[in-house]
């Protein structure tokens, strides 16, 4: 299972607004890996999703982020997405008048210039698109629709996930898209995530609740606590987190 | 106004009416205004509502209108003609002057077009404008020897295309426009009035469009601003809707170095109606200023009021929106949503809802926002791989869409979309935006 080293995260420290999230976290990820990542409320999950797509607004105190064997701190969100990364939004924003078959194109197609490739053929696009929405089961209308716009929470999940299709991408960091969702919307999301899994791909699954990881089944689980990692194990871990609760870890890591 | 200036525009208004045929019909109509001009004087810079618009070029302006022969001063217009627009009758005017050979047939169908002069030798002179903000309509009414005058007689209905073309510069004389419309009870017009320069001149252009909405009747109204970037702007609305009228007026400006528009829209019959949308794209230098009075005077009357404005460069975009509702204008509804976009860090923008309520039965509600792109949205798209400037480009793009979106005829709606991905997004693929 284990491939190349993909994601290397060292001694991570990260403030948000003069407040330290991020305390010395360390995570290896290699290709072909799917990796989840639990913890309560606060612990800093989502912080490290968001480090990790580059969001402004995030200090980045001590450690190092080695991605590709690139430094990815030192990248643009624009150029850590078209380097095959790609973050799935606890809660996506909503773009009126920007429409979804625009954004889904020209992320593409950012993507195929950087490795060289010429602009996809529209009718290829909207086969493979139309493919893809299939799966997520959406409905036609959807591309011409705002970006998010007037989406249920669990539209904009699927959207998500729509785009994670579209795009490929290489290492993939989902945000809690598992949260608010129903179970049949959940069986769709995870059906989605799924179809993705490939040796040459790795997966970030940030959640809160194991449940997503009963469709999606991790090699790694990892428990985020008070801003580093207090605990991995496999599939296991998961489920005893869930019968024990998060105070089990939180105390053993105090 | 400085008294030098209302001088000189006296003196120049004498000479003015010395040169005219003495045949010319309108005469009671320049001097009345010219009376009036005199006494209330144009707006100066202290005047809070004319605070945005960019008055001193006015000192140095000369008001003698523009040469009356268009052969002679529209020779290099018709390329400059936008594309014609099936269905809709066009008449052009340069500088002012009706250029019947740029034109349509006159034809006596259910709308009347006339020249205003062979209008205005028919009929008796229309009464004086209300005072209010509408001074540059007087110094129109004073100055102005041509225009349209459009007549839709009951239940009749009209496509009608106006281009006003600029083409003389400031100092070879100032063009007048000016449109005076009559829609007889449940007539319908879709207007497009649009004004243009011919090659590039610093032409001075002070527009009047005065509108009489009779009962049920309805008009969609298109204003495009696309004046050369030196161009001078001052142009005035005035409309008056009468029971059940609808008006829907659809604004965009994005041309002239400074541009101020002065609307006033009266309901002044129960359950009229007025949508307004309007969309002002500054870039450089340019002013682009409106000011918009809705007054609801009658029962159950309604304003929906939206604005866009981007102001990039060194720009200054304003919007005063002020909305008055009578004490006999119970059950009004109006909504307001102002919002301007700042794109460039000397860029100025002002976006001012101003409500006044004189009744308790009454529904309003408004909104106005002013500010840079948002953060969210762009690192949205950035996430996604679009390099910042074509993120950037696609939420001014969406954010002009509350507008554009509601110019109805798809040719036309068309032709605005182009000139504006010209000019915003440097002409780059935006068809797949839409």
């Amino acid at each position: 299972m284990t491939g190349a080293p993909l994601l290397t995260i060292r001694d991570l420290t990260v403030s948000v607004g003069g407040k330290q999230i991020l305390d010395g976290l360390t995570l290896a990820v290699a290709t072909g890996e799917v990796h989840a990542i639990m913890g309560p409320n606060g612990s800093g999950k989502s912080t490290l999703a968001h480090v990790l797509a580059g969001r402004p607004g995030y200090q980045v105190t001590a450690g190092s982020i080695l991605y590709q064997g690139q430094d990815l701190l030192a990248l643009a969100p624009e150029e850590r997405a078209r380097r095959g990364l790609f973050l799935g939004f606890q809660y996506p924003v909503e773009i009126p008048g920007v429409n979804n078959v625009y954004l889904l194109k020209a992320a593409l197609n950012a993507q195929r210039r950087q490795r060289g490739l010429p602009e996809v053929d529209a009718f290829e696009f909207l086969t493979l698109v139309r493919e893809k929405m299939q799966l997520m089961q959406m409905e036609d209308s959807f591309l011409s629709r705002g970006v998010n716009e007037g989406f249920s929470g669990g539209e904009k999940k699927r959207n998500e996930i729509l785009q994670m299709l579209v795009l490929e991408p290489t290492l993939a960091v989902l945000d809690e898209t598992d949260s608010g969702l129903d179970i049949d919307a959940l069986k769709v999301v995870a059906a989605g995530v799924k179809s993705l899994r490939a040796p040459a791909r790795s997966c970030l699954l940030v959640t809160h609740y194991q449940r997503l990881l009963e469709y999606v089944v991790p090699d790694f689980v990892h428990v985020l606590v008070r801003g580093r990692i207090a605990r991995s194990g496999d599939r296991s871990l998961a489920l005893e987190l869930e019968r024990r609760g998060y105070d089990w870890v939180s105390g053993a890591a105090a | 106004m400085s008294a030098p200036l209302t001088a000189r525009i006296a003196a120049e208004h004498a000479s003015t009416l010395a040169a005219l045929p003495p045949q010319l019909a309108g005469g009671v109509r320049r001097r009345a205004a010219m009376a009036a001009l005199a006494a209330d004087g144009l707006p100066g810079a202290r005047d809070e509502n004319w605070k945005y618009a960019n008055l001193r070029t006015l000192e140095r302006q000369s008001f003698t209108p523009a040469p009356l022969d268009p052969r002679a001063a529209g020779a290099a217009a018709p390329a400059a003609l936008p594309p014609r627009l099936a269905g809709f009758a066009r008449y052009v005017f340069i500088d002012g002057n009706f250029a019947p050979a740029l034109s349509d047939a006159l034809d006596a169908g259910p709308a009347r077009v006339l020249p205003l002069a062979v209008f205005e030798s028919e009929s008796a002179p229309p009464p004086a404008h209300p005072a209010r903000d509408q001074r540059f309509a007087l110094l129109n009414a004073a100055f102005a020897t041509d225009g349209a005058a459009i007549t839709v007689a009951a239940a009749g209905a009209a496509r009608i295309e106006l281009l006003f073309v600029a083409s003389a510069a400031a100092h070879s004389g100032a063009s007048y426009p000016r449109v005076e419309l009559r829609l007889g009870p449940h007539a319908r017009l879709t207007l497009i009035e649009r004004h243009l320069s011919a090659g590039d001149c610093a032409s001075f252009v002070a527009s009047a469009v005065a509108a009489e909405l009779d009962r049920a009747a309805a008009l969609e109204h298109y204003r495009l601003q696309e004046l050369d970037d030196r161009a001078v702007l001052f142009d005035s609305l005035s409309a008056t809707l009468g029971a059940d009228a609808r008006y829907a007026l659809r604004a965009i400006g994005s041309g002239a170095l400074a541009a101020r528009s002065t609307v006033e829209v009266r309901l002044a019959g129960e359950r009229a109606e007025l949508t307004l949308a309007a969309a002002s794209l500054g870039d450089r230098q340019q002013v682009q200023d409106t000011y918009a009075l809705v007054e609801h005077l009658a029962p159950d009357t309604r304003t929906e009021e939206t604005f866009r404005g981007i102001a990039a460069g060194r720009s200054r975009v304003a919007f005063n929106g002020r909305i008055l509702v009578a004490r006999a204008a119970r059950g009004a509804d109006s909504r307001q949503s102002l919002r301007g976009l700042l794109a460039g860090a000397q860029a100025e923008i002002d976006v001012r809802p101003q409500l006044e309520i004189y009744t308790d039965e009454v529904s309003a509600s408004h909104g106005a926002t002013a500010g840079k792109l948002d953060d969210q949205m762009l690192f949205y798209l950035l996430s996604r791989g679009l390099d910042r400037e074509t993120a950037q480009r696609a939420l001014k793009w969406a954010f002009l869409g509350d507008v554009v979106a509601r110019i109805e005829p798809p040719p036309l709606r068309q032709q605005i979309e182009t000139r504006l991905a010209a000019q915003m997004l440097g002409g780059t693929t935006f068809r797949e935006l839409l």
